[in-house]
Parts: C-alpha cells; sequence; structure tokens
C-alpha cells in the first residue's frame, strides 16, 4: 500500500516537474523552444546605436509575430556611450542594449546591468563560443554579454588600382607598420600626395584606437591586462608609433581634415577611391567591394599578415540591464536576450548568422564561423577568393587590449587620448612629454576608480 | 446655487493665481528644479562606480575649473566663435534686408525663401556646413577644381575652423535678423528718403544718414541675441567638427558637455556651466551699459 502510495507520489512529482520546465524546485528552465516566449504583458525595451536598423527592426519583429513577444525597439543617435550612461542614471525603461566591451564593464561597475552569467543556459552559451573571445567578454569573472560581432579593427585595406598606378607591385605590401610609412614616401614621389588615410578620426574609437593598436601590432601594450598599469614608455612601441607618427605628418603626408572625421566621413573618404592604404574594419571589405559605397569596387584587398599583426579586435555584446523588475519581467528579458543574442526558438543561431550574412559581422560562436556554407558565401564579399584567407589569417593574429578595454575608466580614457593624440600632432608636442601623460593619466585612473 | 457662491468668493487676486499656477508649476519643473541641481551638484563630487555617493566638496569643483587649461582654451575658442559669430551674422542680416527692402519681381516669394535657412535645425545646420566644408568632396575644393587649382581645400583644418563654424552660424541666424530689420525698415518714413533726396545724399549716405539710425536698436537687441546663442550652442558644433579637430572648436558648452556625461564629472561639470552662465550674463550686461543705454 505504502510502495503503491509512493510510486504514485513519485510519478506526479516527476509530471510536475516535467509540467513546470525544472522551476519548482528552483532548477533553471531551459530557454529553447517555446519557453523563450514571453510570460508576461510587460514591454522588453531594447536599444542599440544606429547600424542596419532595418535587419534589426525584422529580426525583433519575428520574435514579436512568432512568440507572441512584446519587445520595443528603437536606435539611439549620437554619443552612444555617454547616452546610454544618462538613461542608466536616469533609470530611464532599458533592458537589453548594444555595448563594446569596455562600456559594459563601465556599465557593470556602475551596477546597471545583469551578467550573461545569470542567464539559465549559459553553459552552454558559453561553450558554444570560442574561448578567446569569451575571455574578452569576461569582467570580474563574469561574461557580460552575448555575442553582436566580433571583427578586426584596423586591418590595412589596400587600394590596388592606386596601388599599380604608383608603381607597386603586390609583392611589395607592407609587413609592418614601419614598412608602410617607409613606402608612403615612394608613393608620394609617384605623384600621389595623400597615399595613407589613417585611422585618425574623431571618434572617442577612432585616433585612441589607431594608437592602442599599433602599439600592440608593434608588440607591445598600453596596459597591464590585469593590473591596468600603464606599459607605455618613450623607447618602446608606443613611443615608437608616435615617433612615426609625427613624422609622417611633419611631411604633410596626411591631410589634416582626418581629424575632424566622423567615421562615416572616414568610410566615405576612403571609398572615394584617392588613397592607396587605409586601416579599416574587417567587415568595410564587403561595402568597399560594392559600386554603391566605393569608387574602386573589386579592387579592396587585405594586406597580408606576415609575422605582425595589424589592428585589435573590435566586438560588441547585448548586455541587459539591471533595472528593478518583477521577477517574470527579468525572465521575459533574459529569454529574448537569449533568443536574439543566442539560439532562437528553433535552435539556430538565427541572429548571428543573418549578420555575417548581411554585413560580414564576424560572431563569438564557432558553429557559424566553422560552416562551410558561410565561409563559401563570404569569400564573395572580398575582392579576390584568396583575400578571404588572407583576411581570417589577420582577423586569427588579431591582439585585443584588454587593458585598457576591460576596466572601468575605458569610456573617459578613450575620449581624453582621442584629444591628447590630436594635439601631440597639430601642436609638435613631444614624443615623451605625450607617452609620459599617457602613462599619468592611466595611474590618476586608476587611483580615481580604486583600481589596482 | 452652492457652487455659485463658491466663484463668487474667489477674489481677482487669487484667481489670477489660479490662472498662472499651471505655468507656476511648468517653470518649477522645467526650469527651478534642474536649475537646484545644478547648483547642488556644483558643490558636491557624484560618484556612480562603486555604489552611488555623494560628498560635499565647497568650491573645490569651482577653483578646480579656474586651474583648467582646457577651459581657458574653451573660453577662448568660444569668444572668438561668439564674436566672429556676431559681426557676420549683423552683416550678413543687414545685407539680406536691404536687397528685399527694394522692389523687384517675385519679391514675396524670394522672402519667403529667405527665412528657410532660419528654419533649419542646428543639428541640420550641422550636418549640412561638414558636407559643404571638408576636403575631399566640399565646396571649397570644388571651386578650387573649376578655377584650375588640383589642390583640396578644408575648411575644417585647426586655423580656420572656427571661422568654418561661424560662418555657418551666421547662415542659420541671419534670416532672422533680416527680417527684423525688414520690418523695422518698413517704419522708416518715405518722406526722410525724399529730404535726403533733396540735400543730394548718394545710396551710402541715406543708409548711413536715414536707415543706420532707425535700425541701431534692433541692431543692438540682435548683438545680445546672437552672441546668448553663440556662446550656448552645442549640438551644431557636435556634429560639425565635435571640438576638433583636436581641441580647436571646443568650445565652453562643448567642455560642459565632455566633463558633465561623457567623464561624469557632474559637479565639475555643473561649476563650469555657471561659469558660462557668469560669461553670458557679463556679456549682455557690458553690452547694454555700453551701447544698449543710449538707444533707449
Amino acid at each position: 500500500m505504502y510502495m503503491k502510495k509512493a510510486s504514485m507520489l513519485i510519478v506526479m512529482v516527476a509530471c510536475l516537474f516535467l509540467i513546470s520546465g525544472g522551476q519548482v524546485f528552483g532548477v533553471p528552465e531551459s530557454f529553447e523552444g517555446e519557453g523563450l516566449a514571453p510570460e508576461t504583458n510587460e514591454s522588453v525595451y531594447f536599444r542599440g546605436w544606429q547600424y542596419r536598423t532595418h535587419i534589426v527592426n525584422d529580426n525583433v519583429n519575428r520574435y514579436n509575430t512568432e512568440l507572441n513577444g512584446n519587445v520595443d525597439y528603437a536606435t539611439i543617435t549620437g554619443d552612444y556611450p555617454s547616452i546610454m550612461e544618462t538613461q542608466f542614471i536616469a533609470k530611464a525603461p532599458l533592458d537589453i542594449l548594444y555595448g563594446n566591451p569596455s562600456q559594459a564593464c563601465r556599465y557593470y561597475d556602475g551596477g546597471w546591468i545583469l551578467p550573461a552569467e545569470s542567464l539559465p543556459n549559459i553553459e552552454k552559451i558559453k561553450a558554444d563560443m570560442y574561448p578567446h573571445i569569451r575571455d574578452a567578454w569576461t569582467y570580474k569573472g563574469k561574461l557580460l554579454g552575448l555575442s553582436y560581432f566580433v571583427t578586426t579593427r584596423g586591418v590595412l585595406h589596400v587600394n590596388l588600382q592606386k596601388l599599380s598606378e604608383a608603381g607597386l607591385a603586390e609583392a611589395e605590401l607592407p609587413a609592418t607598420w614601419d614598412d608602410l610609412y617607409d613606402q608612403l614616401y615612394r608613393i608620394r614621389d609617384k605623384g600621389i600626395k595623400y597615399p595613407f588615410l589613417p585611422h585618425w578620426f574623431a571618434e572617442w574609437y577612432g585616433i585612441s584606437w589607431a594608437f592602442f593598436f599599433e602599439t600592440l601590432n608593434r608588440g607591445g601594450r598600453v596596459a597591464d591586462p590585469e593590473t591596468h598599469k600603464p606599459l607605455v614608455t618613450v623607447d618602446g612601441p608606443a613611443g615608437d608609433t608616435l615617433r612615426a607618427w609625427k613624422k609622417v605628418w611633419n611631411d604633410g603626408l596626411i591631410p589634416e581634415e582626418v581629424l575632424s572625421y566622423l567615421e562615416p566621413d572616414f568610410l566615405e573618404a576612403w571609398g572615394s577611391g584617392e588613397y592607396v592604404y587605409s586601416p579599416q574594419q574587417m567587415y568595410d571589405f564587403k561595402k568597399f567591394n560594392e559600386p554603391r559605397y566605393s569608387r574602386f569596387a573589386g579592387y579592396c584587398s587585405p594586406v597580408p599578415y606576415r609575422g605582425q599583426s595589424w589592428g585589435l579586435i573590435d566586438s560588441a555584446v547585448y548586455l541587459m540591464s539591471n533595472r528593478p523588475r518583477g521577477k517574470d519581467h527579468t525572465r521575459d528579458v533574459m529569454a529574448f536576450a537569449s533568443w536574439y543574442g543566442y539560439r532562437d526558438h528553433e535552435g539556430e543561431l538565427f541572429v548571428g548568422q543573418r549578420w555575417i550574412e548581411d554585413s560580414m559581422l564576424f560572431t563569438a560562436y564557432k558553429e557559424i564561423m566553422e560552416n562551410p556554407d558561410v565561409q563559401a558565401m563570404m569569400k564573395k564579399f572580398f575582392a579576390r577568393p584568396q583575400d578571404y584567407e588572407t583576411a581570417l589569417e589577420v582577423y586569427a593574429n588579431t591582439p585585443y587590449p584588454k587593458g585598457v578595454f576591460n576596466v572601468v575608466w575605458a569610456p573617459e580614457f578613450n575620449s581624453w587620448i582621442k584629444e591628447t593624440l590630436q594635439k601631440f600632432l597639430m601642436e609638435d608636442k613631444p614624443v615623451d612629454e605625450t607617452i609620459n601623460a599617457i602613462g599619468d593619466k592611466i595611474n590618476e585612473l586608476n587611483s580615481l576608480y580604486g583600481v589596482s | 446655487m452652492r457652487f455659485r457662491q463658491k466663484v463668487r468668493e474667489l477674489s481677482t487676486f487669487q484667481f489670477a493665481l489660479l490662472l498662472t499656477l499651471p505655468v507656476f508649476i511648468f517653470l518649477i519643473a522645467v526650469i527651478i528644479y534642474p536649475l537646484g541641481y545644478a547648483v547642488w551638484a556644483s558643490f558636491h563630487r557624484i560618484i556612480f562606480f562603486g555604489g552611488y555617493r555623494t560628498s560635499f566638496v565647497g568650491f573645490e569643483n569651482y577653483s578646480a575649473v579656474l586651474k583648467s587649461p582646457a577651459f581657458w582654451h574653451s573660453l577662448r575658442v568660444s569668444l572668438r566663435f561668439t564674436a566672429e559669430s556676431v559681426v557676420l551674422t549683423l552683416l550678413i542680416g543687414l545685407g539680406i534686408a536691404l536687397a528685399l527692402a527694394r522692389s523687384f519681381p517675385g519679391k514675396g516669394v524670394i522672402r519667403s525663401l529667405a527665412i528657410l535657412p532660419w528654419a533649419f535645425s542646428r543639428y541640420g545646420v550641422g550636418i549640412t556646413f561638414k558636407y559643404l566644408w571638408r576636403g575631399h568632396a566640399g565646396l571649397p575644393t570644388a571651386l578650387a577644381y573649376l578655377f584650375g587649382m588640383e589642390t583640396r581645400v578644408s575648411v575644417l583644418n585647426h586655423q580656420t575652423v572656427i571661422e568654418g563654424l561661424a560662418i555657418g552660424n551666421a547662415w542659420n541666424l541671419a534670416p532672422l535678423v533680416a527680417f527684423f530689420l525688414l520690418a523695422n525698415m518698413e517704419t522708416i518714413p518715405s518722406r526722410l528718403y525724399d529730404l535726403a533726396e533733396i540735400d543730394h545724399l548718394g545710396p551710402f549716405g541715406k543708409f548711413f544718414y536715414v536707415t543706420l539710425p532707425y535700425l541701431r536698436y534692433t541692431l543692438f537687441v540682435f548683438t545680445v541675441i546672437v552672441a546668448v546663442l553663440s556662446l550656448k550652442v552645442f549640438d551644431y558644433i557636435f556634429v560639425q567638427t565635435g571640438g576638433g579637430p583636436g581641441v580647436a572648436s571646443a568650445t565652453l558648452t562643448y567642455q560642459i558637455y565632455k566633463e558633465s556625461f561623457q567623464h561624469l564629472n557632474l559637479g565639475y561639470g555643473a561649476a563650469m556651466s555657471f561659469y558660462l552662465l557668469g560669461v553670458i550674463l557679463a556679456i549682455a550686461f557690458t553690452l547694454y551699459g555700453v551701447w544698449g543705454r543710449k538707444e533707449l
């Protein structure tokens, strides 16, 4: 009798467990299939910067239509990092947002975001990511967000038409930054006044990141990845970078107006076909090989990796805000974050796959990057099939500046160093003074924010 | 019946108070509260990271601003931009007004078109002039090529960026000045021009001795208005140059924005904004004392 009752009880408990998706005993539900649908009627506010917004809208509409979702998507125009900080401070309705790793770290220290670590399916998500990318998005032991994109910013693009006009063969493509700067003089002698469009534009990620990536590419670091103490020295790669900049700037090889460009101006200037070389985004090979964006479409190729890396890993994640919400509402936010930043209700890496197909935005997920169909399709984005292999090799060797990205003061430092480097060029400031000022600023910020 | 009695009990003063109450509440919400918060912030250090906390620092923020070379640089940039904007706006406005005061076919249409730049948002003007001024595809470069000079001319370099900004600002503000001056010109009695004709005054003589005296008060008012608007402008400069190249166009408003919203140093930014308010008031009162009082 007792055995019968006990068996019935076990069966009932098992049924209850299955129906509830494991929630009864505090076991996290598996965010899969219909489990990704919302459970409340509350809106989930999704905000991001302006990039291919019609694609985002379309993705959100799919979630809202197929899973009866309540996602409210809008874009933020203007100075995105600052606007988002003020939104957090003002406790604006905001649930999911874009962020670079540096913004994510700052938002996390402000107590404004919920790390991706809190998602019930986080272990599966992490297992599907490349470890080095996962590490780049991990701060204070927690994975902060889900994959939006990963790319190389600062991969050296070459305009093959202009290169040929300058009488140079592809075998002469530079292997290092110093090779590049030396070659600029030869190109100018062939009648091209401005052979190089540097990544010195006036965004917080313009000239600042140009300095970061060139220092990294030369084998140095701006700050220690763990302690964030400054590592720039006058005689080291940072000093070499500034000396090289000063020389080409003072010799009139760079158009001054690049210092007042915003990113769209910078892209348009490179698309004009006037320059031979420019450090750009990896995903923009697609853009610059399309005639509507580029006057040298079909001739924009990557400069290969020959022992020295080019650029830095630039990436963005989907973040969840930590604003006060009901438990079920927070669950809905997490469900949408998982649907959008990982797998949809059909188990596909839908959004990530779409970004790579549409815009060549790489992702942290191995399944997409290693898919032969995706690889075959990406080859079409380049001027020539062999450029795809060249670009992948550059990407595989791209460093990540953890010391200046994964720290609370990163956005403030980006803004400060932008002005400092532009002043260094325009006011012809000494290299040692500027390098020392950079070191002092990092020390000041470490002290101000209590970073050790 | 009872309701009627209650209405009768309201005095004129009470009724007036009732009518102004919504406006009063609105003013508190949009002016007094933010102003009060800014005063409070300027005396505090506000920290958002590692837990939100504030501490009273007295005049520390105010003194730090005065010690900052960036503040003095931005003050110089703001004053240069403002002075150039005022001169250009008034000259262009006066020129438009004089041109539109004449009789010519299609006068009504041209007058309507002339006001259009004033209808542009500051953001829109910033974007427009950014495209016009840049070197690789801008207007000066196009003109240079037209005249056979194969050279790129960028106005947005550190030497001329303020002038480029001031021209765009004047383009946006001048139509407003022009229309007020035009309205003012319509009030000048025509017999004064007849008398000037009898005295054999030429066009310049008529302008200096007949037209200009009537416009002086309007010109004073717009000198103050344009100066204040130019000192306060932010979005126009932010979208056009982002304070650059380097810090060549970093005005005080840009500096306040950077400190307050990029560095989240709200106390310091608030203190700097009160210095900007002081500069605006000082310029307005100086102009009134030196020029305005004579015109009244």
